[in-house]
């Protein structure tokens, strides 16, 4: 059993009257995939805010890596390995992809003003450095060729792999990715489910807030379900699969009994 | 201070918060309708001046017909403004700091345009007031200042009934806080655009009789007074109507204030500390609106 | 087909120009008048790092320019410094005056425009009134002739070459400086500050840093140019400065070098150009900025680039500037 590395307890945000996010318990392990699921409105996005410091919480503790991070802003948090993308997508439009990447690699480089002035052989070697890893970054998810592209000048679906690579460079201990197959067709959300394989495979955790559950299922090692702000349930995909409280806050109460009774009356037919 | 004394400071600074008040209305205003924060709106002032001046010398007429020759040079070089250079520019799509740049040009031209056509020395407005102090509260006050007060807040309090109840007043709002929703409703975000120019340039040309007639009239009188109203705009929050209003009032009052009681040599600096610290308090001025930046 | 161009060698040839131009003007009036535009050029870079790279509207550059000039203008005559120190010593009271603008940093966009404008306000007020300081209106007098390690440079050529060494080491420091990992965070943070604070950018941090490079370049200007006119006067160092400088940066193309030295050039060659016009003379000067701005996006830099692709089909890339997409993308 690994590690926590990400821990919410009675996470909670309220906006006025609005309660957002009602006491969430939220428990991500080293090395998985989690992914973070619910209908529209259910706190997905505000959650992932909370968890990268966009948003401060009105109450309840957010621990990671067994330090207390609640009150730590946002740069603080990416310095400290958090990395997200944006469900609305945040590159650095005039600036070319390269670039983006680059500015992801900001807080693992020290060089300062002065070592810039003087070209010291330290500042040359780190900008050589950040170039490579930039470049390798935009190779693993798959954007090599467009390095010298301007970010807002690229498809849809392209800018989406930046901002992933963007948060990826740095290698954080965990990746939060905000609804990432939003506007992918089939092709490219197969592509995305290959990626986020891959992520996990090179060891870095994740946390992924979506609505495309031929993304969720097939990448997740466990699912934690909001519906209104609350937690709804825990478990792997199999679980959440058939558990008839998730599908009635998804489908209706009506289709959940209607699914339990047409599993029953299969279980039935099947019988010799 | 003596009790007249302070009634006459008090006053003084009224008046010159409402003048503050009618230009930062009209930078307000056309911030609020094209994020164009419009540098040339103390040069519109101006040229409300010299059209009173021109106005009250060729017919030796008495104040409402200033006033109204004022007013409507004001509009009148606005209108011009937009439909000539502001408009042109926003068609062929440049960025929002090419048009702002644009206004310091525009305001460079205005300058000394004037200075050209009335000349460099400062022009005396002719006497449109009563002279003498007239008794309020059994205090004496100069009643200029009370004229120019009363002036502007009825000028303030129509242009508040305008934007309530008229149908171009509010499609100028409606225009100014969604264009495409105004649009899908019928309504000519263009035409209101120049509307919105109009008004604001009528008021400064308003304001500029009323200085004119408190001190004087010169080619470089929109300048300083521009760039204050500016400030005060931005005290109340840029874009914001009740803000301009306000933000004016204070600055008049703490500027006429700081002059009398602190030192008059730096009088200016007092209103730009008090800014800088609102600003540091409510980046966004008193009641500041979120709004798309240059 | 076509030429590809190194940035290197336009530059190189951009400098040997400037440094030729003594060699064939050698009227005196017009030498000055070169020599004052150096000196913009190097205001107005400062102004670009700000404005054109972090996307910061400052109009305080006025203000830093003449602490720097006055620091100068004192320093040299009451305790007698050589230049090089009073160069430094403009450039760092200029720094630690920006210091004091530090919380404003935070302001956006037009509200920070009217606080910088405000404290230029404040700075011409202090320059006017502390006469025991500066003179007052009265002026600053005797600034002696500059001079390094016992060479007298007042001579008009020897002064503009002096300008031109400053100008030259400023550009590449601001070059350097703005394709580095700060100039990088600097461009994000001018993008969206959300997403840069996402990747662990300290925004605040950053744009002081670069709040204090702009003030130090200006205070090094108003040097320049205290031991160049030789007397102070407040009236040249009012908010007016802190706009044309503006006017200088958005003409020549924002985001570009090159293009805040054109501008600088622009703004300070073209009224004289104009003199002959007379009585139209400013009226055309606002009208050509009018115009200019006309010409749309990337200022005179950006009209320059377009032309040049009409004949070369790969653009050289002047100045690297981040702003700049090559056309085809």
């Amino acid at each position: 059993m690994s590690a926590t590395l990400l821990e919410t307890r009675q996470i909670t945000r309220r906006f006025g009257g609005l309660v957002a996010v009602d006491g969430v318990d939220l428990d991500v392990a080293e090395g998985e995939v989690h992914g973070l699921i619910g209908p529209n409105g259910a706190g997905k996005t505000t959650m992932l805010n909370l968890l990268s410091g966009h948003l401060p919480s009105s109450s309840g503790s957010i621990l990671f890596a067994d330090a207390d991070v609640t009150r730590h802003a946002a740069e603080k948090r990416a310095i400290a390995g958090i990395r997200r993308t944006f469900q609305n997508l945040k590159l650095f439009k005039e600036l070319p992809a390269l670039d983006n990447v680059m500015v992801g690699l900001h807080a693992s480089t020290r060089s300062e003003i002065f070592h810039a002035l003087l070209r010291t052989p330290f500042q040359r070697r780190e900008e050589r450095e950040i170039v490579e890893r930039a470049r390798e970054a935009l190779d693993f998810v798959g954007l090599g060729p467009f390095a010298d592209k301007a970010a807002g000048s690229l498809p849809y679906g392209h800018q989406r792999l930046l901002e992933i690579a963007r948060a990826f460079v740095a290698r954080p201990k965990l990746l939060l990715l905000d609804e990432p197959a939003a506007g992918l067709n089939g092709a490219e959300s197969k592509a995305l489910v290959d990626l986020i394989r891959r992520i996990r495979a090179a060891g870095t955790t994740t946390v992924l807030v979506e609505h495309h559950m031929d993304v969720v299922m097939p990448t997740c090692d466990r699912i934690t379900v909001l519906n209104y702000g609350k937690l709804l349930a825990k478990g792997t995909p199999q679980d959440i699969r058939h558990n008839s409280e998730v599908i009635g806050a998804y489908l209706g109460k009506g289709s959940a009994l209607k699914r339990e009774r047409a599993a029953q009356e299969g279980a039935v037919h099947a019988a010799p | 201070m003596a009790y007249d004394q302070l009634l006459q400071t008090l006053l003084g600074g009224l008046a010159i918060g409402c003048i503050y008040s009618l230009i930062a209305l009209g930078i307000s205003m056309i911030v609020r309708a094209t994020d164009i924060m419009h540098f040339a709106q103390g040069e519109f002032m101006m040229i409300g001046a010299m059209a009173g001046f021109s106005g009250a010398m060729l017919g030796n007429l008495p104040l409402p017909f200033v006033l109204l020759a004022g007013t409507l040079g004001g509009g009148l070089i606005a209108v011009a403004a937009e439909l000539g250079i502001y408009r042109v520019l926003r068609r062929r799509r440049v960025p929002l700091i090419n048009v702002v740049i644009s206004t310091i040009g525009v305001s460079i031209i205005l300058q000394n345009g004037a200075r050209l056509a009335w000349g460099s020395e400062p022009l005396a407005y002719p006497r449109l007031f009563e002279a003498g102090g007239v008794s309020v509260l059994g205090f004496n006050v100069a009643p200029q200042l009370l004229w120019i007060v009363g002036l502007s807040l009825a000028i303030m309090a129509a242009l508040t009934v305008f934007f309530r109840f008229s149908r171009t007043g509010i499609a100028m709002q409606a225009a100014a806080q969604d264009p495409d929703a105004a649009r899908l409703m019928g309504i000519s975000v263009e035409r209101a655009t120049v509307n919105t120019f109009a008004v604001a340039g009528m008021m400064a040309g308003a304001a500029g009789v009323l200085l004119g007639s408190l001190f004087f009239a010169s080619f470089n009188m929109g300048f300083a007074t521009g760039i204050k109203a500016f400030v005060a705009a931005t005290l109340g929050g840029l874009g914001s109507v009740p803000g301009a209003m306000v933000g004016g009032l204070l600055f008049g009052l703490i500027e006429t204030f700081a002059g009398s009681v602190i030192s008059t040599s730096y009088k200016d600096a007092i209103g730009m500390v008090t800014l800088i610290i609102i600003l540091l308090f409510a980046p966004m001025g008193l009641f500041g609106r979120q709004g798309r930046q240059v | 087909m076509g030429i590809i161009v190194n940035p290197n060698l336009l530059r190189i040839l951009a400098l040997l120009a400037l440094a030729a131009v003594p060699l064939v003007e050698s009227n005196s009036y017009w030498l000055h008048v070169f020599s004052v535009a150096l000196i913009a050029a190097v205001l107005a870079l400062g102004l670009q790092l700000l404005v054109g790279m972090a996307g910061m509207l400052s109009l305080g550059q006025g203000a830093f320019y003449g602490i720097g000039a006055y620091t100068a203008g004192i320093v040299a005559t009451s305790f007698g410094l050589p230049f090089l120190l009073t160069l430094l010593a403009g450039g760092i009271a200029a720094a630690l005056a920006s210091l004091l603008l530090i919380p404003l940093v935070k302001l956006k966009g037009s509200s920070l425009g009217v606080a910088t404008l405000g404290f230029s306000i404040i700075i011409h007020l202090l320059i006017l009134n502390e006469e025991w300081l500066t003179g007052g209106s009265l002026g600053l007098m005797g600034i002696p002739d500059p001079e390094i390690f016992g060479l007298n440079l007042a001579h008009d050529e020897a002064f503009y070459w002096l300008c031109l060494v400053i100008l030259a080491l400023v550009y590449v420091s601001i070059d350097r400086i703005n394709t580095s990992r700060f100039g990088r965070a600097l461009a994000a943070i001018a993008q969206d500050e959300e997403a840069a604070r996402a990747s662990g950018i300290q925004i605040a941090l950053c744009k002081s840093k670069c709040f204090l490079i702009a003030a130090f370049t200006a205070g090094l200007a108003g040097t320049l140019y205290a031991y160049h006119s030789r007397y102070l006067s407040p009236n040249d160092f009012t908010f007016n400065k802190s706009i044309e400088v503006l006017i200088m940066v958005v003409v020549g193309g924002l985001g570009s070098l090159p293009g805040a030295v054109l501008g600088a050039f622009i703004v300070v060659l073209m009224p004289e150009y104009l003199r002959s016009s007379g009585e139209l003379r400013m009226i055309l000067f606002g009208t050509a900025v009018v115009v200019l701005m006309g010409t749309g996006n990337r200022g005179l830099i950006g009209l320059l680039q377009a032309a040049a692709s009409l004949v070369l089909s790969r653009l050289p890339s002047f100045g690297r500037s981040r702003y700049v997409v090559r056309p085809g993308e």
